[in-house]
């Protein structure tokens, strides 16, 4: 009758009680990402990367340890694209699903406000969707990301226009302001300005900001180059103010999004010719061990599973999966973790360097890209035929870059 | 003074304006890229001023509407392949009636023996936007998309005596829209025997139904045509900038901001407040620190309040 008492309480406070957990046969995943708000469609390509690498796990037995196999279960908080409600998302996967490990948020912003909480309660993440370097000055001793920092990867993709010809003189560089944004457009700025590139003007600007005002007066600079650091919605909005105020610089420059699907069905031939950062595309020559044995054998699962390509953030969150699954392999713990366990797991994380359909995951154990990965190669890519191609460097080019851009009216 | 299409990419070399200094130069496009801001502006936020000064509802579905509308002009566009600026009459005429089909249940949670109607019609809407939303995202998906118009392709280029603007046409389409819907909606409310209604309703409830009006249909067709112009505003702004399932919250705080500063409730100071947060916006990009253009927009709606709490001209709510 006690027992029962105690059940009935924990089923009200929606707690797990202590002998349920016992000789759990599976693992408890927390998968913390924004399912609504502004950045919902990040939130939700993340959401589908973790959900392809658990069906994928699953449909494999599960996560082998020691010869046994463990299946995974995800448990979801939405952060509502809000830094607090991650927050609290993650303290309630923490304190009453008491997860195992959790598969981390998209954006920078609500992954800073999530990791904290997740070190106090010495719960390992990974974060397949967070690119700013931030995070890692931060030294979280619990927090790892599969995606490099874009002051890892911005560079690239300026580098790569600072040896095209004619070589690019000027540019503009501009960034919405928030963590990924921001820290992409200084990568840009400062991979600029060493590049030889002189930058007319540097700007944050507010999230969502109507950006015609700003952009009518860069035109009166003529700028060779414009980079801009933003999000998904963001980055379809700059170039439809271009098109409207009808300037082609010589190279359109961003990160994020341009990879997305959603970015070239938007806007159709105006999106051809833009360059953006990537680490990994459906074409990259890659060598998997687990799961999926190279790039175009995981982008078929993706393209099967969900009916539109993936995209390189999709792929790092699966990716993020995998290196749990490693890990956990060779700490060779088993559910329910403990404290010690997870801290085991930590550290078996720590010291993993193992290849993928994603690349090599390698997590940094210092430096100031501590925990994030750095086993990958920085691409340039640029959208040509409709989808992007990677055009830089030289031993994983498919093509060559189209440069300058076409201008606008002249496209057919 | 030239005037025509652009046809090349840019400006001319900047060497032929030099009798003008940089900063003179970018004035006259700072100040119209702030009314064509203000343009969108105002039909952001017409309907939200016409649905409180008659009905006084705090429609916190506003955007929502105008999301729901961009898709309808999206879905149409692809459809029927025609420009999704000739789809307008079609979006009004769908989404009138359903405003009109839903005021009823609004005028029933804002009316009969319960407290503070303002607030239950706030609440409502509130509850409104939450469950289209939430039914946006399951049917649209999360993927941003756009809907191409044969205007967004097209600008114009005026110049004279060493100063130079150009307009792009969606826009010029946007606030001339915008100005249309405005003459026709003061048109209505002034000059027909329905304006005479509806500003009988909004003056005094009581004594317009004693006079003969039908307060329920005629606040019907107001949320009708509330509903109506917001979602042609989001094939509008669809043309213009991207559409989403979530893009509704960002246009509902917006025609918050512009009605407050109008005055609640007064539909005359809608444009003037539109354009007025369009300048400071665009000037502020411009001249100022981009990374503050929203403290600029607070600060000078903060100012405005303070000195004027019932908006620019005191006649609001």
């Amino acid at each position: 009758m006690r027992r029962l008492v105690a059940f009935a309480l924990c089923a009200v406070l929606g707690v797990s009680p202590a002998w349920a957990q016992a000789g759990r046969d599976h693992f408890k995943v927390g998968v913390i990402t924004s399912l609504s708000g502004d950045l919902a469609t990040g939130g939700n390509v993340t959401k589908r990367g973790y959900d392809l690498w658990a069906k994928a796990v699953n449909e494999a037995g599960g996560i082998e340890v020691n010869g046994k196999r463990y299946p995974v279960k995800l448990y979801y908080a939405d952060a509502q694209s809000e830094p607090s409600q991650g927050a609290s998302g993650a303290e309630r996967l923490a304190t009453q699903e008491e997860v195992d490990f959790v598969l981390g948020p998209y954006s920078s912003g609500v992954t800073l406000a999530v990791a904290p909480v997740l070190e106090k309660y010495k719960i390992p993440m990974i974060t397949g969707s967070a690119e700013s370097p931030l995070i890692w000055r931060q030294r979280f001793a619990y927090t790892f990301g599969t995606i490099p920092p874009v002051n890892y990867t911005g560079s690239q993709p300026v580098g790569a226009l600072a040896g095209l010809t004619p070589k690019p003189k000027t540019a503009i560089v501009l960034g919405s302001n928030d963590a990924f944004s921001k820290a992409t457009a200084e990568a840009f700025k400062a991979a600029a300005e060493a590049h030889g590139i002189r930058v007319l003007k540097f700007n944050i600007v507010p999230s969502g900001q109507d950006l015609i005002p700003l952009l009518s007066a860069a035109k009166v600079l003529r700028p060779d180059v414009i980079a801009f650091g933003g999000h998904d919605e963001e980055l379809i909005n700059l170039v439809k103010a271009l098109r409207q105020i009808n300037y082609t610089p010589k190279a359109l420059l961003m990160h994020y999004g341009v990879t997305e699907p959603a970015f070239v069905e938007a806007l159709g031939k105006d999106a051809e010719e833009v360059f953006g950062a990537s680490v990994w595309t459906p074409t990259l020559p890659t060598r998997g061990n687990l799961l999926w044995a190279d790039a175009r054998a995981y982008a078929e699962a993706a393209q099967k599973e969900y009916g539109v390509p993936a995209d390189y953030t999709q792929a790092g969150c699966s990716a993020a999966g995998i290196a749990f699954q490693a890990a956990v392999a060779r700490a060779g713990v088993t559910p329910p973790l403990d404290e010690g366990e997870r801290r085991a797991l930590r550290d078996a994380l720590e010291a993993l360097d193992i290849e993928t359909f994603y690349g090599r995951i390698d997590f940094a154990d210092q430096g100031e890209f501590y925990h994030a990965n750095t086993g990958l190669e920085a691409l340039t890519v640029q959208i040509q035929g409709g989808r992007p191609v990677i055009a830089a460097p030289a031993e994983f080019a498919e093509t060559q870059p189209r440069y300058p851009m076409t201008p606008w009216n002249q496209r057919r | 003074m030239r005037r025509g299409d652009e046809t090349e990419p840019g400006l001319r070399p900047r060497q032929l304006f030099t009798e003008v200094p940089v900063l003179w130069q970018l004035l006259p496009q700072a100040v119209l890229d702030g009314l064509l801001i203000g343009g969108v502006y105002i039909t952001v936020a017409l309907g939200f001023s016409l649905a409180f000064g008659v009905m006084h509802i705090i429609d916190f579905a506003v955007g929502e509407w105008i999301m729901l509308g961009a898709f309808l002009g999206y879905y149409l566009q692809r459809w029927t392949g025609l420009d999704p600026l000739a789809l307008l009459p079609v979006v009004f005429a769908v989404f009138t009636a359903v405003g009109y089909v839903i005021q009823p249940v609004i005028h029933r949670a804002v009316s009969g023996r319960r407290g503070n109607p303002v607030l239950m019609g706030l609440v409502f809407t509130f509850g409104l936007m939450l469950a289209i939303r939430g039914a946006g995202l399951t049917v649209f998906g999360f993927f941003s998309h756009s809907i191409p118009s044969a205007l967004s392709a097209r600008s114009l280029f005026l110049e004279a005596g060493g100063l130079f603007v150009t307009v792009p046409a969606i826009r010029l389409f946007g606030f001339v829209y915008a100005i249309g819907i405005t003459a026709v909606l003061h048109w209505v409310l002034r000059r027909t025997d329905f304006g005479l209604a509806v500003r009988a309703l909004a003056q005094n409830r009581d004594a317009a139904g004693l006079m003969g009006i039908n307060a329920r249909r005629i606040g019907s067709w107001v949320y009708g045509i509330h509903v109506g112009v917001s979602a042609m505003t989001g094939v509008v702004i669809g043309s213009i900038f991207s559409i989403s399932a979530q893009m509704g919250g960002d246009y509902t705080i917006l025609a918050f901001f512009v009605v407050v500063l109008a005055g609640m409730g007064y539909l005359a100071g809608v444009p003037w407040a539109a354009f007025l947060l369009g300048l400071v916006q665009s000037l502020f990009l411009v001249y100022g620190n981009p990374s503050y253009t929203l403290l600029a927009v607070f600060a000078i709606l903060y100012l405005i309040l303070l000195v004027s709490p019932k908006g620019l001209f005191a006649k609001g709510v």
